[in-house]
């Protein structure tokens, strides 16, 4: 791969998760993180690792945006402020630390397709000499994922069938009608009504709306039990959001 | 995000893409022995394929072509079938998913497991396709996902 593009492409896949940590608008952040995957994606393509880019073309810039945008919708526009601006005081010492520590460890790290690599050297030599006697395939990849190891990708099959699964049972509810209990109009007030508030009740929302499962729930009582002007007014965030 | 789009060109261009979209899906699905590709990303875009109407189009052909319950029941399906070429070889004695050490007449053990592959590919592809069909509808508040009827005066709201 060329060296120069190399590096512009992670320049700009780290200004891209930069903006997407910054942006207070969540649509502007989601919009990064498909940059960013998009960009992770050609430099898997540029390692030869054409499968793994494929997949995260499809699933990090298609369709996890998409769903991101659904939960959006579903739920409100606005990054919050932090409760606490001095929690930064400890979290960036604490990242500090941690990227001091990942970049000493790369140093370690064998060369970009050095044959001598520990990962060269195990089983794996087998899997790519044998792949095509053993199963007529020749993508290794392909016959890796689901035949050598296949039980991975089974497992893997499951994990992702479990967490639909989960995530409809939390999200479908039956429609109770006195589901009330003011979080759904917390959502788009407390952000000026509770601006003097103790810090405890601004922390309890923040949390809420993190457990990902109480703020559409609430949202979608008041949408669905509300006058349709509530509808409308998802509507119009619907026609934004395009 | 649901509905039917405003624009007459996004809903013809959408309603043109579909069928080609789930078509390369397929492709995807099955060329993942001789190229990149495989159930994972195969499954990803039949799911997109299935999205596509749903924000475009009217919310009837939508989920006329795609309802909701087939989320759910194709990731089922997937699974299942995944789970019987897993168990299929303890039956004649191999190890858990050893596709090879079914014996088919007039076929080699290579060819027995490359059709086990394109098995498991293809179950790996329908249970992607469901699932992530399936968090959409939840998280777009789509009807009757777990067969559950909502009346219909909400379901229109809803649905615009």
């Amino acid at each position: 791969m060329i060296e120069a593009l190399d590096i512009a492409l992670f320049l700009v896949l780290i200004v891209a998760a930069v903006l997407a940590l910054v942006a207070k608008d969540l649509l502007t952040a989601v919009g990064m993180l498909t940059a960013y995957s998009l960009f992770v994606s050609l430099l898997f393509a540029g390692v030869s690792a054409v499968d793994v880019s494929l997949v995260e073309a499809a699933l990090g810039a298609g369709i996890t945006g998409l769903l991101l945008i659904a939960a959006i919708l579903a739920t409100t526009r606005r990054s919050e402020p932090r409760p606490d601006p001095r929690r930064r005081y400890v979290v960036l010492p604490l990242v500090g630390l941690f990227l001091a520590l990942m970049l000493y460890a790369a140093t370690g790290l064998p060369d970009r397709g050095d044959p001598d690599a520990p990962a060269q050297l195990g089983v794996s030599q087998v899997f790519i000499s044998q792949s095509l006697e053993d199963t007529e395939t020749p993508n290794v990849v392909t016959s890796l994922l689901a035949d050598y190891r296949s039980q991975d990708t089974l497992g893997e099959t499951l994990v992702i069938l479990t967490a639909a699964l989960s995530a409809a049972m939390v999200l479908v509810r039956r429609r109770d009608k006195d589901d009330h209990d003011g979080h759904g109009a917390g959502d788009t007030g407390h952000g000026d009504d509770h601006g003097a508030a103790a810090d405890d009740s601004t922390t309890g929302n923040t949390a809420e709306q993190a457990a990902d499962d109480g703020a559409p729930v609430a949202d979608r009582t008041t949408r669905t039990s509300s006058t349709p002007t509530a509808g409308d007014g998802a509507h119009t965030g619907g026609g934004e959001a395009r | 995000m649901l509905g039917t789009y405003p624009s007459v060109v996004v809903r013809v261009v959408g309603a043109i893409l579909v069928p080609f979209m789930l078509l390369f899906g397929v492709y995807i699905i099955a060329h993942g022995h001789y190229g990149p590709g495989g159930g994972f990303a195969g499954g990803v875009f039949l799911a997109v394929g299935a999205i596509l109407p749903r924000m475009t189009l009217s919310p009837e052909l939508a989920y006329r072509i795609f309802p909701t319950w087939v989320g759910p029941l194709v990731g089922g399906l997937g699974m299942m079938l995944f789970l019987l070429v897993a168990v299929a070889p303890l039956l004649v004695g191999g190890a858990f998913l050893d596709y090879g050490a079914i014996e088919v007449a007039g076929m080699a053990a290579s060819r027995v497991r490359y059709l086990g592959i394109l098995l498991v590919e293809i179950a790996v592809g329908l249970a992607v396709f469901g699932a992530l069909l399936l968090i959409f509808d939840v998280l777009t508040d789509a009807e009757d996902v777990a067969g559950e009827l909502t009346p219909a005066a909400n379901r229109e709201e809803v649905r615009r």
